[in-house]
C-alpha cells in the first residue's frame, strides 16, 4: 500500500505543478487580451487621461511580473488579493459563489449516479431488446441537444407556458436551498447530458462483464441475479465510469457558465464571466487556482477508484 | 435447447457417504446430440459419472469433449439444438476451467464469491449467526484444498495469487458448493510436469471425498494417472470406452491406438555437430522486470548455426523473459545479446530490418498473434515485404509455397484466422516467421496449448525444418521434456538461474541438478502412484 501512497503523493505534487502552470497561463492570456481593468472601469466614454489615472491608482502601470510576484506572495499566505473592479477581497467572491455552485453540483451528482448507473445496468441487462433500444435512443437523443437549447425548451414549457416553476433564480440571492422550485430546471439541464454519457459507459462495461466467464461462473454457482449484476459485474464497469464521473463533477464545480447564466444563478460561473468582462485579473486568477486544485483532486480520486476496481492495471504517474 | 432435461434431486442418495452412493450415478448423460448450424458437435454420447470415480473424456480438440462436459453444467453453445437427456443427481455441478483466472472476478477480492455462496447456504439460521457460520464454511472449504491462512487469502485479489492457488481456489468453490460432480476442463494442459503432478493429486483428493470427477483432457499422462473410466471421443462420437487400464493396454479402436501411439518417443533428431561459430550468444545477461527485481541471470548461452537449443523450465522460471530478451521484446537487462559477435540493440525499435529478420519469434498463443480481420496468407506474406523488401506478388507466392510445405493448403490460408484451428494457426505463425529467412527462430511454448496429435505434427515439422535448413537455428522455450528431446542442447532454468546446461542426451539421461532430476522423474513415471497414495492418505 505504501507504493500507492507514494504514487498519490507524486500525483498531488505533479498536480500542484499543473495548477501553477494553469495560473501562469491564465495570467499571460489575460495580459494578452486587449484592454485592462482600467479601460473596463472607464466606462463608455474612455478618456485616456482618466484611464491612465485609474491605472496608476490600481498599480496597473507596474510591470506584469511584479504584479504576478506580489500576488503569488499573497497566495502563500492564503491571500487571494482584492478585486480590481470592486475592491472586495477575492476570497469573498469565491466563498460567496461557491455555495450555489456546490449546491447545484451535489444535487446533480446525487441524482446522476443512481440514474446513470441504473439506466446503464438496465440497458445492459436487456441488451438488444426493446428496453435497451428505448434507453439508448432516448439517451443518445438527449445527448445530442446542447444544454442551452434544452434549458430554453424547459423554461418555455414548464415556466412560461405551464407556469409550474420559476424561470430563473432572480431575486433569491445565494439562498437557493430556501427556494427548491428554482433548482428543479437547472438541475434537470445539468443532468441531461452527463446521465447519457455515464449510462452509455456503464452499459458498455456491464455488457462486457455480464458476458465474462467469471459472471457465468457465479451464475453457475447459484448467486441470485441482482447480486451478480450489482456486486459482481458492476465493479468491473466502475473504472471507466469513475473517470467520466470525475470529469462531470469537475465540469459542475468549475463553472457551468451556460446554465448559471441562463437561470441567473450567482455561482462560480457567473463570477468568472463577470470577472473576465471586467478584466478583473485577481478574481480570474483566484478562480483559476480553485478550479486547478479541484481538477487535480478529482482526477486523483478517480484514478484511485479506478485502481481499486481494476487492480491489475499498473498505476501510471 | 429443446429436449434437454436437467432434473435436480430426484435420483440422488440422501447422504454423500451412504452405502448406496457407490452404485448410483451422480450424473448421467443419455444419447446426447448437440447440433450447431446443422453440424453435429456431439453425436449420441452416453456417459455415467459414479461418485468417487474419475471419468475421463479423451480426444483431440474439436472432438466434442468440452461440449459434452459443459452439458453436465447445463450449458450449451448458443443456438444449439439439443437432443437426449442430461441428469444430475443434485442441482449443482462444480467446474474447474483450463485457466482458473478466467472465472475469478478481477475487480473483487477472492472471498467475495465464496461469501455470497456460503450466505445462500445459511439462510435458515438466525440472522446473528449467519455471518460467522458462512465464514466458517468458507474457511473449511479453503482448508479442504490445503489453502492455509485462508483469512488473509480471502482479502487478496485474484491477480495476487499464484496459478496454483487460483486453481485450488476454484476447487474450493466447487467443494463449498457441495457439488457431487466436478467437471475439470483441461486442468493440466500447458502446465509443467511438477504442476501437473500437483493438479493430479488435488483432483484425486476431490474424488476421494466421494465426488464424481469428469476430466476433459488431451493430456494422456494425466488421464492415465487419474481416470477410472475412459471415453475416447472422435468427431462427436464415443469410439471406445472402458476402464483406463483396459483401454491403455488393449485399445480396440484404431483411433485409440493412434492417439496412444503418439506418446512413443519420436525418432531421435540426426545429431549434427554444431557449426563453427555461435550465431547468437548471450553474455552476462541480468534481466529485471521492475527496478531492483531481478528475474533472470544467464551468464553464458550460445546458439550455434543449425542447432536446436531447448530452454527448459517450469512456469515462472524466467524462460520466456530470456526469449523476449533475445527477440528485443524485453529491454531492461544488463549484459549483451550478440548476433554474429555484434551486440544487438535492446529494443526492437533500434534493430534494423536485417537484424529484425535475423531473430524471429513465434508466440505461444498463435491466435492472438494474428489480425483477426485479414486472411492468414496476406499476413504471412507481409513479413517478406516488410523485412526483405520483396514485391507483394512475389511475397504472396512465397508465402503460399511456405504454407504449403508446412501442411497448410491454399484454401485454408486464404481464410481469416477465426476459421483455422489452433494447430493450423501455429503452422501459419511458423511460416510467417520463416518468410523473414531468420537465422534464429525463437519458439515460445508453441505446442503447449495443442492436443497430442497436433503437437506431434508441429514437433515433426520443427525437426524437418532443422534437417532441411542448414542455416536455421532454433531456440525452443518449453516446460515439456518431450518437446525438449528435439533439441541438440538443453539449458535448464529454475528461479531465473541456469541450473544445468549441456547436450540434450546428457541432460535427459543423466541429469545433474536436483531440479532437473525431479523434472525428468516426474515426467518419466506417470503420476499414478502419487494419485493413489493421496487417496489412501485419508483425504476424506
Amino acid at each position: 500500500m505504501s507504493g500507492l501512497g507514494s504514487w498519490a503523493a507524486r500525483r498531488l505534487l505533479f498536480g500542484g505543478v499543473q495548477t501553477v502552470a494553469v495560473v501562469l497561463l491564465v495570467f499571460a492570456l489575460t495580459e494578452a487580451l486587449p484592454g485592462d481593468a482600467a479601460v473596463a472601469l472607464a466606462g463608455d466614454q474612455p478618456d485616456p487621461v482618466r484611464i491612465a489615472a485609474i491605472r496608476e491608482a490600481m498599480d496597473l502601470d507596474r510591470p506584469a511580473y511584479e504584479r504576478l510576484a506580489d500576488w503569488a506572495v499573497g497566495l502563500a499566505h492564503a491571500d487571494f488579493g482584492t478585486s480590481l473592479a470592486s475592491g472586495r477581497p477575492v476570497t469573498s467572491y469565491i466563498s460567496g459563489a461557491f455555495g450555489p455552485t456546490l449546491l447545484l453540483a451535489s444535487l446533480t451528482v446525487a441524482l446522476l449516479v443512481p440514474v446513470g448507473v441504473g439506466l446503464g445496468v438496465l440497458a445492459a441487462r436487456f441488451e438488444g431488446r426493446w428496453v435497451d433500444r428505448l434507453v439508448s435512443a432516448v439517451t443518445l437523443g438527449v445527448y445530442a441537444v446542447p444544454e442551452f437549447a434544452f434549458g430554453v425548451l424547459l423554461v418555455t414549457v414548464f415556466a412560461l407556458r405551464l407556469d409550474w416553476l420559476p424561470p430563473t433564480a432572480v431575486g433569491y440571492g445565494t439562498d437557493l436551498l430556501g427556494h427548491p422550485a428554482a433548482l428543479v430546471l437547472p438541475v434537470l439541464v445539468l443532468l441531461s447530458r452527463p446521465v447519457c454519457s455515464l449510462s452509455r459507459l456503464v452499459r458498455a462495461g456491464m455488457i462486457d462483464a455480464l458476458a465474462s466467464p467469471y459472471v457465468a461462473h457465479a451464475r453457475r454457482y447459484g448467486i441470485p441475479g441482482a447480486r451478480i449484476r450489482y456486486a459482481h459485474a458492476l465493479p468491473n464497469a466502475v473504472a471507466p465510469a469513475a473517470q467520466q464521473l470525475a470529469r462531470t463533477v469537475d465540469w459542475l464545480l468549475c463553472g457551468v457558465i451556460v446554465v448559471e447564466a441562463l437561470f441567473v444563478i450567482p455561482g462560480l460561473g457567473t463570477v468568472l464571466m463577470n470577472a473576465v468582462a471586467e478584466r478583473d485579473v485577481p478574481v480570474v486568477q483566484g478562480l483559476a487556482v480553485v478550479f486547478g486544485v479541484i481538477t487535480v483532486v478529482l482526477n486523483l480520486g478517480a484514478d484511485l477508484v479506478a485502481h481499486r476496481f481494476a487492480p491489475r492495471a499498473e498505476v501510471a504517474a | 435447447m429443446s429436449g434437454s432435461s436437467r432434473s435436480g434431486g430426484a435420483s440422488g442418495p440422501s447422504g454423500p457417504n451412504g452405502p448406496a452412493a457407490v452404485a448410483v450415478a451422480v450424473a448421467e448423460i443419455e444419447g446426447l446430440t448437440v447440433e450447431v448450424d446443422g453440424r453435429r458437435i456431439v453425436d449420441g454420447v452416453s456417459l455415467r459419472v459414479l461418485p468417487g470415480k474419475v471419468t475421463a473424456l479423451v480426444g483431440a480438440s474439436g472432438s466434442g469433449k468440452t461440449t459434452t462436459g459443459r452439458a453436465l453444467l447445463g450449458e450449451f453453445p448458443p443456438g444449439a439444438r439439443v437432443e437426449g437427456s442430461v441428469r444430475v443427481a443434485e442441482a449443482w455441478v462444480g467446474y474447474v476451467p483450463q485457466h482458473p483466472a478466467a472465472v475469478l472476478n478481477p475487480a473483487r477480492r477472492v472471498g467475495a464469491l465464496l461469501h455470497d455462496m456460503a450466505r445462500g447456504q445459511v439462510r435458515e439460521l438466525p440472522r446473528s449467526e449467519r455471518r460467522p457460520a458462512a465464514r466458517s464454511r468458507v474457511l473449511a472449504a479453503l482448508e479442504a484444498v490445503q489453502l492455509t491462512d485462508g483469512g488473509a487469502l480471502l482479502q487478496r485479489f485474484p491477480h495476487q495469487l499464484s496459478g496454483g492457488q487460483q486453481q485450488r481456489l476454484v476447487l474450493a468453490q466447487a467443494l463449498l458448493l457441495g457439488a457431487r460432480v466436478v467437471v475439470a476442463d483441461e486442468p493440466t494442459t500447458g502446465q509443467d510436469a511438477l504442476t501437473k503432478r500437483r493438479v493430479v493429486d488435488e483432483l484425486a483428493a476431490v474424488a476421494a471425498r466421494g465426488i464424481g470427477v469428469v476430466l476433459l483432457s488431451h493430456d494422456l499422462e494425466t488421464v492415465r494417472a487419474l481416470a477410472d473410466e475412459v471415453l475416447v471421443m472422435r468427431e462427436g462420437r464415443v469410439v471406445e470406452s472402458g476402464p483406463t487400464e483396459r483401454v491403455w493396454l488393449t485399445p480396440t479402436h484404431p483411433w485409440t491406438r493412434q492417439l496412444l501411439a503418439v506418446r512413443a518417443p519420436l525418432t531421435e533428431p540426426v545429431p549434427r555437430g554444431p557449426g563453427p561459430a555461435a550465431v547468437l550468444r548471450v553474455q552476462g545477461l541480468r534481466a529485471r522486470h521492475r527496478p531492483g527485481v531481478e528475474v533472470l541471470r544467464v551468464p553464458e548461452l550460445a546458439v550455434h548455426s543449425g542447432e536446436c537449443v531447448a530452454v527448459l523450465g517450469r512456469s515462472g522460471s524466467g524462460k520466456t523473459t530470456l526469449a523476449r530478451c533475445l527477440a528485443g521484446l524485453h529491454r531492461t537487462y544488463e549484459g549483451e545479446v550478440l548476433l554474429d559477435g555484434v551486440a544487438l540493440p535492446r529494443s526492437l525499435r533500434d534493430r534494423g530490418r536485417d537484424r529484425l529478420a535475423a531473430v524471429q519469434y513465434v508466440f505461444q498463443d498463435a491466435r492472438a498473434s494474428f489480425d483477426e480481420h485479414r486472411p492468414v496468407l496476406d499476413q504471412v506474406a507481409r513479413t517478406a515485404v516488410r523485412l526483405r523488401g520483396v514485391a507483394a506478388p512475389d511475397a504472396r507466392a512465397e508465402a503460399a509455397r511456405t504454407l504449403d510445405s508446412l501442411g497448410l493448403s491454399g484454401e485454408s490460408a486464404a481464410r481469416v484466422p477465426a476459421r483455422l484451428s489452433g494447430g493450423e494457426l501455429q503452422r501459419a505463425a511458423l511460416a510467417r516467421a520463416l518468410l523473414a529467412r531468420p537465422r534464429v527462430l525463437v519458439c515460445d511454448e508453441i505446442t503447449s496449448g495443442l492436443d497430442t496429435v497436433t503437437r506431434r505434427g508441429i514437433l515433426d515439422l520443427l525437426a524437418g525444418l532443422l534437417r532441411d535448413r542448414d542455416d536455421l537455428s532454433l531456440v525452443l522455450i518449453t516446460h515439456d521434456l518431450d518437446t525438449a528431446r528435439l533439441a541438440t542442447r538443453i539449458a535448464v532454468l529454475d528461479g531465473g538461474e541456469v541450473v544445468e546446461q549441456g547436450p540434450a542426451r546428457d541432460v535427459l539421461t543423466a541429469p545433474a541438478h536436483p531440479f532437473t532430476v525431479s523434472l525428468v522423474e516426474s515426467s518419466a513415471g506417470p503420476a499414478a502412484e502419487s494419485a493413489k497414495s493421496a487417496e489412501s492418505a485419508g483425504w476424506a
